[in-house]
């Protein structure tokens, strides 16, 4: 292992870590909050991402450092996911389809 | 930008004529080392050096030769098919769960535990650290890991053809509910050792698979940027990202499949009423599997594809003498074919009785992806086009190669198109359009890269003469199995039928089908001339000179031949150019090694990369 | 900061293209180990990428109602039932320990042994509240409510599979992650970073490093729970 090595900058301000962490602890009890009021239908999805997106976000940026790194290596992990949305998206399609397809035939009889 | 990427900039700059005065030391230089050298383990014992061994070329050897294993048992297995199919009833043991046990179980064997372990596993292995200039991998020790793994999930795999019931007869795509229903043969204990096979194999790849993307990112040598490596490594990598992304699904439909097995969750299996009684499982959905599977599955198909178009596009540079045409373009097809391999999966699933608007989507991102590929194809071509070409072993593996593979690719058109698919669907028109494609394409490479780099590993040629009998065999006898397999298709044979029994197709279909058991027979014997050629070589091969083919690339310029543990000796290689620099105009010598400094070829026009 | 040439490579998107041209290195900077443990998460989360979007697939297309997480993780306070609360202090819990592991990394680039040796076993104490935690909420689901891999009584069978497939899988990476945790901070404590003694078995030296690829891979298994959180008790 090549051992003298080290990142840039490597060193950041306590400060900034202490925050990031008040606020992940924020946006949890936020979306804790969503299920506590019982906010249903499309209020309560988009919230429900928008609290997880922020969340991933501070921890990916922050605490695992990637807002400081280099382009080259946030690009290489971040341009793959691509993959995991298209994934997803057909999967929506598919599933909906495939519950249209049980109900049609359960109904219809086949 | 600093003074250093300047200085390494006009480095770059065409040495064309003698205005560069001198050779003095500015137009050679090369950023000074970024890292300290690595730490090697170096083994003292027989068992450190041979067994458990760090190095990454015993370990590729150990992948090969286990690879190896498995594909002969894969070959027996399809010449069991063969005679069942060629001519039915002859032995008695063929029965028809043991023919589906062999189907799936050559399925898997080929694909998985033969071509891609070797392909990455075994020329990764060996080739990366050599061809980018470092000493070994760089967790020698995870690579190790890996191997055993690997070892470990082959010992699994074979164990299953001892357990009661014998291997899974599923197909070797799993399919449930099928394949964990009684009924298929294995579905008790086959099926589950597939399984953990398939996920140990999945985890020790992961531990190989990082060692070889962050030897290949972060452990080249000086003057070794991305579009300096040989294509071998951009195959080699790309097609290891691929694999790091694709197998997780794998992983996780083995393990999902596992448990609906195991605990009796319903994860891929539907309410089933099995001989009037309702069975357990409940509300699962099986194209779940099949998405998962070929989520997989496809870039799978590029895991295999990308390597060899790498490894041929190296073995054409070298043995036509001719630098390689258009190596960007093949480099970013090869990054374009990976990428896009994510999303054309469900083209194998347009019977599956998937969303009807898929079709259009994949239809349409499998015709795109032949883009690349095609441009590969011409690109070897242009390569080939009034070159110095030696018609040697190796040459005539990669024409074969390149003659299989656009038969194959052309079919996959055909089969890309969903209306054209959709009869042709299970019929020996798929069977020959995937053998061709990603059996035999990557095979004649396989067969080449290991006639070109045997002298590397042995320091001794493989023998020229049986290398042509091997290859004649092997390539009209593929030709002789696959092509009327066509026919077949066209006429509705359908596959994975035991027996035709009485239908129709018996009366125009069985000449054919004898004759292609023949060639099958015949063409797996072949393979002995060179398994004997391979052993026959280590002793009575003729010697080697260093460098025996003139190539540039860094593996040739190791201080040994074979290259000891660390590779380089000494001082590790100083990269100056890419590896294609063949015949260059006003170059004294045919070829410029990649360590040649532009000071020593000052007349020389070579290409500035 | 021991080489020179890092400090005056431009950044941003024109890095990025200097960094992909470049010879040695396309990370720069980047540890092997720190950017091996990057792929491999890369690779994890496809892995739990696949496991949502299959858990995903599957709710989507059952006929049966799929149970509402709200309810059935839910426990009574006092008579009182109160929605999700054990979720609620698990995911507290984890990124408590998350921001200790933050610290801990912190510590280690200053070379503070002791700092980071404690906070490095807060976090593997703070895992392993979590682990545990996750057990009393397996058993609750499985004595008192009845739910199995198989069958449940509030809804579609799935719902169970799911449920301990997807926690099983993510609480094996959080106790591997425990395990690591306590063996590190013996060896943060014991001075092997600031000595360079090398490992048992790869007989590699012992670097400070790595505490932040440790915390990398802490900090993704907390990422992870932040989606299960959301996907499966929120949704």
């Amino acid at each position: 292992m090549n051992d003298t090595k080290k990142e840039q900058s490597t060193t950041h301000k306590i400060g900034i870590y202490l925050w990031i962490w008040g606020l992940l602890f924020v946006l949890s009890f936020f979306s804790y909050m969503v299920d506590w009021y019982n906010f249903q239908g499309l209020l309560r999805w988009s919230l429900i991402l928008i609290f997880m997106f922020l969340k991933a976000g501070l921890i990916m940026a922050f605490f695992m450092h990637l807002f400081w790194e280099r382009y080259a290596l946030v690009n290489v992990l971040l341009w793959p996911m691509t993959a995991i949305a298209g994934f997803l998206c057909l999967m929506i399609a598919e599933g909906k389809y495939t519950v249209f397809t049980r109900l049609f035939y359960f109904f219809t009889g086949g | 930008m600093s003074d250093d990427l300047n200085i390494k900039k006009s480095s770059k700059i065409k040495t064309k004529s003698s205005s560069v005065s001198g050779g003095g030391t500015d137009i050679d230089y090369v950023r000074p080392a970024e890292l300290p050298e690595q730490d090697l383990y170096h083994g003292h014992s027989f068992i450190t050096k041979w067994i458990f061994c760090q190095d990454a070329k015993v370990i590729g050897i150990q992948y090969t030769l286990t690879a190896v294993f498995t594909g002969v048992v894969g070959l027996i297995l399809s010449w069991m098919m063969r005679m069942q199919l060629g001519f039915p009833e002859l032995f008695p043991f063929l029965t028809a769960e043991s023919y589906y046990q062999f189907v799936t179980m050559h399925g898997m064997i080929m694909v998985v535990y033969l071509l891609t372990a070797l392909f990455l596993g075994g020329f990764g292995n060996y080739l990366i650290p050599l061809m980018v200039g470092a000493r070994d991998m760089v967790f020698p020790y995870v690579n190790m890991l890996s191997y055993w793994m690997f070892f470990v999930a082959v010992v699994v795999l074979m164990a299953s053809f001892f357990v009661p019931g014998g291997p899974t007869g599923s197909g070797w795509t799993l399919y449930p509910p099928q394949a964990i229903l009684e009924g298929t043969p294995g579905s008790e204990y086959g099926i589950l050792l597939m399984l953990i096979s398939l996920s140990l194999f999945v985890i020790g790849f992961t531990m190989g698979g990082l060692n070889y993307v962050i030897t290949i990112l972060q452990a080249r040598t000086r003057g070794m940027t991305l579009m300096r490596m040989p294509l071998t490594i951009w195959g080699i990598f790309t097609a290891t990202v691929l694999a790091l992304l694709a197998f997780p699904a794998l992983l996780v439909s083995s393990i999902m499949m596992t448990l609906d097995k195991v605990l009796g969750t319903s994860f891929f299996m539907p309410t089933i009423i099995k001989a009037g009684e309702l069975l357990s499982y409940d509300g699962g959905s099986p194209i779940l599997f099949q998405h998962l599977f070929w989520f997989f599955g496809h870039p799978e198909v590029y895991i295999v594809a990308l390597p060899a178009f790498g490894i041929v596009s190296d073995l054409i540079s070298v043995h036509s003498r001719k630098n390689i045409f258009g190596y960007r373009m093949m480099v970013w097809a090869i990054v374009i074919i990976g990428a896009l391999s994510f999303f054309v999966w469900a083209h194998h699933m347009y019977v599956s009785g998937m969303t009807p608007w898929f079709g259009f989507f994949f239809a349409t991102t499998t015709l795109i992806i032949a883009v690349p590929t095609a441009l590969k194809v011409y690109n070897w071509i242009l390569t080939l086009w009034r070159g110095n070409i030696r018609l040697n072993t190796v040459m005539l593996f990669c024409l074969g190669f390149i003659l299989t593979f656009v038969n194959g690719g052309i079919t996959g058109i055909f089969l890309g198109n969903v209306v054209v698919d959709v009869p042709l669907s299970d019929t020996y028109f798929v069977i020959a359009h995937f053998h061709m494609v990603m059996g035999i394409a990557p095979l004649m490479v396989i067969f080449g890269a290991i006639y070109h780099w045997y002298p590397l590993i042995t320091g001794r040629f493989l023998d020229e003469k049986l290398g042509k009998w091997h290859f004649w065999t092997t390539f009209l006898g593929a030709y002789s199995i696959y092509f009327p397999m066509h026919y077949l298709g066209f006429i509705g044979v359908p596959r994975r039928y035991f027996e035709m029994y009485d239908s129709p197709y018996v009366t125009s279909a069985v000449g054919m089908n004898e004759f292609i058991s023949v060639a099958a027979f015949i063409v797996g014997a072949a393979q002995f001339i060179f398994f004997f050629n391979v052993v026959r070589s280590l002793r009575l091969g003729k010697r080697a000179e260093k460098n025996p083919w003139k190539a540039n690339s860094l593996e040739w310029l190791t201080p040994s031949m074979p290259p000891e543990h660390g590779n380089f000796g000494k001082e590790l290689p100083v990269v100056h150019r890419w590896a294609y620099d063949y015949n260059v105009p006003g170059a004294k010598k045919d070829y410029i090694t990649q360590t040649t400094p532009p000071s020593e070829v000052l007349g020389a026009e070579v290409e500035k990369t | 900061m021991t080489d020179p040439t890092l400090d005056k490579l431009p950044d941003g998107f024109k890095g990025m293209s200097s960094d992909m041209g470049s010879d040695q290195t396309t990370f720069k900077g980047v540890n092997w180990g720190k950017a091996m443990m990057w792929i491999f998460l890369l690779s994890d989360t496809f892995v739990f990428s696949c496991f949502l979007v299959a858990y995903m697939k599957v709710r989507a297309s059952v006929t049966e109602p799929w149970p509402y997480p709200s309810e059935v993780f839910g426990l009574e306070v006092g008579g009182v039932p109160v929605p999700l609360l054990l979720i609620a202090i698990m995911t507290f819990v984890l990124i408590t320990s998350s921001g200790t592991m933050a610290l801990a990394v912190k510590f280690g680039y200053e070379k503070n042994r002791k700092m980071c040796g404690l906070f490095v076993l807060l976090t593997a104490i703070g895992g392993l509240t979590f682990v545990g935690m996750q057990a009393f909420e397996w058993s609750k689901l499985i004595f008192h409510d009845g739910v199995r891999p198989w069958g449940n009584p509030f809804g579609a069978e799935q719902f169970g599979a799911f449920f301990f497939m997807i926690t099983g899988f993510h609480g094996t990476h959080v106790s591997i992650g425990v395990i690591f945790l306590f063996i590190f901070a013996r060896k943060v404590f014991r001075g092997d970073f600031d000595t360079g003694r090398r490992g048992y078995f790869t007989t590699m030296k012992s670097n400070y490093v790595a505490i932040e690829i440790l915390g990398l891979y802490w900090h993704f298994v907390d990422l992870v729970w932040v989606f299960i959180f959301a996907f499966f008790y929120l949704w």
